[in-house]
């Protein structure tokens, strides 16, 4: 077991030392062919290229090695992995962050310790977080970037719409955005109408650390917030929640004379893959005037059961992600650095745990704009958002740096809006009524 | 106290023009209160087919339309047709108010007429029209042109300035700031910000103090402005506590607002109303308003009978007397309930609330605002290579566990990763302390232990 196979080299693996390194494991590479029972590995010395030679050498690395786990071909998953780390930092650029964090999950896959590696990650992740810091760095994120903001103003706009006139409002937020999102829209229904409704927000927090002294302070500020702006207010968590199916009617509160919105950002997502029908039912029967909802396009839920292909979308998806952030942020922000590595959580649940296994609420497996439109479709229909939300979504993306754009439903069978990133949709935002 | 005002030196020349000027001379008119006209005017009422017109007065030969009679003759002499000007009537117009069509609107009634036709067309587009004209930048609405020509000069112009300091040139990122900052946190000194009141509070505060009606409409709005701080079950900052004993004493017996949670009133509940009003009486001029206050709350304190209010004697009166120009601030708001007509700033628009509360300016705040960011950019970096140890570590410490655990399992691929293995190695020395590696300390993001590892190596 403890056959070592290379002389462990005390280099450090920070940049400067990088190359030069990465140019001795690779002739040390082909000197030491690993001695194992597979015939030698067929790895051509064409592959074994300098990182600096081919630009995109990380995508292709992962790639094959994902390739060599599905076949199980372990000398080559032990050569790619151990190739991957010698170049994968979390501190370089796109490519050696991408190489890293998927690198983990691969690690985490090979050896069947994802849900291990997960819950750590979540672990540390937890001790970390305070009230300052998490709302520092969301608000820093919406500063920087639409991803958030596009998804709450579209929001907004149709829930301001669908609740106009009504006097008694609760809308139900399921997300992760720490309220983030309501005081515009308090504004807005103080500034609106000379009859300023009441307002009573029941939030159901996804993220899949506990936070709940966070949403305490969350609630306070939002208190303060709607008395400074003039607005009765009511505000209430649930928190002690596995998963979103176990919420009931009761249980939020609802009751007969308010005029209810659900918004679910980033939210469904968490459901179980089984569970999503389920929970979007449970949704239909407390009667809502307007339900928002609002996803990453991306489909890591149809190939799940097929590892390549769900980790070449997976990779698709963060390496964008990836890309947009180091756009958005300062080089040197700590802020990205922190997203970033919520990312590797969700990249390892998705890549390297079992489905419906250990935590629930938790499964990170995204769906495109169409397949939740399908399945939305069967509980709700669609309704477009008007022309004054999607011109204050427009002059949202003004507000930011180039590179951000709308997409439109293309067909009539397509709803929602896409938030696009160099073209590529990244965001979907989407709105329906009973 | 006006004479002081005036020695300073003050950024703004508006300011130091009214010192300048006692007693004004024989004023123009003043703008009475919109709505409230002359009894004796002729009260007319236009149909909102009419209003809406904005060229009524047509010329027959080319059909083009004119606002006004005057120039509708004018334009008339162009086409070498009669024309009259009329000349300004020598008998005193009698004069005209107009009222709005809208029934539901409060100006409807010939008693809340306006006395302005370009007034009462203004209105009538502004509350009961489509808003048809958009701004680019923000995308605001508006019904009436000259308002959205009027904000397009200073749309994005403008900026916002957050109590903490912070400047924003984006509205929407400072209401959201504005709901999470530290500042509003502080409570109700805020309330004074958005209110009417000027800075020659200190003056005022004992006059209209004694002059409130505690009625009940008083007190019933109380707990929507002053809420304490009933979120959090440990102690309260000393200016909310101070709130709440007024809170307490305000709203008892009372229905309050909202519903939402308001242990700190019930706790506070069985004051009686008696304590209420003594500190009014006892004030009257502002020193001692200030001493009162605080003798006040030094008394009741300790006659209280209620947990929280004894809870609350330990509050020491120096406490007290430092946010002594916060509490001060309480009264104040009371005495902008007292000075308008109607229920009280909770109608105010919140736009305004906002606007008072942001800074009207030009964009010429960046350099500072600038070299406050640049500085806190280094001091990221400066965090940022004390982080990159540490954090290599940090997300890779469970690799390295993992790394033990695959050893265990005794398959085929637990042999590899010599690279994670060599982790673990140093893993092995870890100790349970953090050191100050690089002289920054450690920061959250970083695990202990690993550090130690990292060194051993």
């Amino acid at each position: 077991m403890d056959t070592v196979l290379f002389t462990p080299k005390e280099a450090p693996l920070f940049n400067s030392n990088q190359q030069r390194n990465v140019k001795e494991a690779m002739e040390m590479q082909s000197i030491n062919q690993p001695q194992n029972s597979h015939t030698s590995t067929s790895i051509s010395s064409d592959s074994i290229e300098l990182p600096s030679a081919s630009g995109k050498w990380a995508p292709r690395l992962l790639m094959e090695c994902a390739r060599a786990i599905s076949e199980n071909d372990s000398g080559k998953i032990h050569l790619l992995l151990w190739r991957l780390n010698e170049l994968a930092s979390p501190y370089g650029d796109c490519d050696q962050k991408l190489a890293s964090y998927f690198l983990q999950a691969l690690f985490c896959k090979a050896t069947d310790s994802g849900q291990r590696c997960y819950e750590t990650l979540t672990a540390v992740a937890e001790k970390r977080h305070s009230f300052d810091s998490a709302r520092k760095l969301i608000l820093k994120f919406q500063e920087v970037s639409p991803w958030m903001t596009f998804g709450h103003v579209a929001s907004n706009g149709a829930i301001l719409e669908a609740l106009e006139g009504e006097t008694k409002l609760h809308i139900i937020d399921i997300s992760n955005t720490l309220c983030t999102q309501w005081p515009i829209l308090l504004e807005a229904l103080a500034t609106r109408n000379d009859e300023t409704p009441h307002l009573k927000l029941t939030v159901v927090d996804t993220a899949s650390t506990v936070r709940s002294v966070v949403m305490n302070e969350v609630g306070q500020r939002m208190q303060k917030f709607a008395r400074l702006m003039g607005v009765p207010f009511e505000f209430n968590v649930i928190s002690g929640l596995n998963h979103l199916g176990e919420l009931t009617k009761e249980g939020l509160g609802v009751q007969e004379d308010e005029a209810i919105a659900v918004n679910f950002i980033g939210a469904l997502r968490k459901v179980e893959v089984e569970e999503r029908g389920v929970v979007i039912r449970m949704f239909q029967s407390l009667r809502p005037r307007v339900v928002t909802v609002v996803e990453e396009e991306a489909d890591f839920s149809s190939s799940r059961d097929d590892f390549v292909k769900c980790f070449e979308e997976c990779l698709k998806f963060y390496t964008l992600y990836f890309q947009m952030l180091e756009e958005s942020f300062y080089p040197t922000s700590n802020d990205r650095l922190t997203l970033e590595r919520e990312c590797s959580r969700n990249i390892v649940r998705v890549l390297a745990c079992d489905d419906g296994n250990g935590t629930e609420g938790d499964s990170e497996r995204r769906e495109r704009g169409t397949q939740w439109s399908e399945r939305l479709k069967e509980a709700f229909s669609p309704v477009g958002f008007s022309d004054d939300v999607m011109d204050d979504v427009k002059s949202l993306l003004k507000r930011y740096r180039a590179g951000w754009g709308l997409l439109l439903p293309q067909g009539d069978h397509e709803s929602g809006i896409h938030l696009t990133w160099k073209e590529e949709p990244l965001v979907w935002a989407s709105a329906w009524k009973p | 106290m006006l004479e002081k005002m005036a020695e300073e030196e003050l950024p703004n020349g508006f300011v130091q023009n009214t010192i300048a000027e006692p007693n004004p001379p024989v004023a123009k008119k003043k703008r009475s209160l919109p709505g409230t006209p002359d009894p004796e005017a002729e009260v007319i009422a236009l149909s909102p087919k009419t209003l809406m017109a904005t060229n009524r007065f047509l010329c027959e030969i080319c059909g083009k339309g004119f606002q006004r009679d005057q120039n509708l003759q004018l334009h008339r002499r162009g086409h070498n047709l009669p024309w009259k000007l009329k000349q300004r009537s020598v008998k005193e117009p009698r004069k005209r108010v107009y009222v709005c069509p809208e029934t539901t609107c409060v100006h409807h009634h010939p008693s809340r007429a306006l006395g302005d036709l370009t007034g009462i067309k203004k209105h009538f587009c502004r509350k009961h029209g489509e808003k048809k004209w958009k701004c680019e930048k923000c995308s605001k609405r508006y019904a009436v042109q000259s308002d959205w020509k009027a904000h397009a000069k200073t749309c994005g112009t403008r900026e916002y300035k957050c109590d903490c300091g912070t400047i924003f040139s984006r509205r929407d990122s400072f209401i959201t700031h504005r709901a999470f900052c530290d500042a509003l946190a502080e409570e109700t000194a805020r309330m004074n910000a958005v209110s009417n009141m000027n800075n020659a509070v200190a003056g005022n505060i004992n006059h209209q103090f004694m002059g409130i009606p505690l009625g009940p409409n008083m007190t019933q709005h109380l707990p929507s402005i002053f809420k304490p701080n009933v979120g959090s079950d440990d102690i309260i900052n000393p200016t909310t506590r101070g709130l709440s004993l007024w809170m307490g004493q305000g709203s008892q017996g009372h229905e309050v607002m909202s519903t939402s949670n308001l242990q700190g009133i019930h706790q506070l509940g069985p004051c009686s109303g008696a304590m209420f009003a003594d500190p009014f009486v006892s004030c009257s001029n502002p020193p001692p308003s200030e001493y009162h206050l605080n003798l006040v709350f030094g008394t009741k304190l300790s006659s209280s009978s209620t947990e929280e209010l004894s809870s609350t004697t330990s509050l020491p009166l120096s406490d007290v007397k430092e946010t002594g120009t916060q509490l001060l601030s309480v009264p104040s708001l009371y005495s902008t309930q007292h000075q308008s007509h109607q229920t009280p700033s909770t109608n105010m628009s919140a736009t305004a609330l906002l606007q008072k509360a942001a800074q009207i300016g030009a964009t010429s705040t960046e350099p500072s605002f600038l070299g406050n960011f640049r500085l806190k950019f280094n001091a990221d970096s400066q965090v940022q290579d004390g982080n990159k140890l540490c954090g290599l570590y940090g997300s890779n410490t469970l690799v390295t566990n993992l790394g033990n655990n695959a050893e265990k399992s005794g398959g085929d691929l637990s042999q590899i990763h010599p690279a994670k293995r060599r982790r673990t190695h140093n893993e092995d020395g870890a100790g349970g302390q953090t050191r100050d590696f690089l002289g920054v300390g450690v920061q959250p993001i970083c695990h202990p232990s690993s550090i130690n590892g990292w060194i051993s190596s």
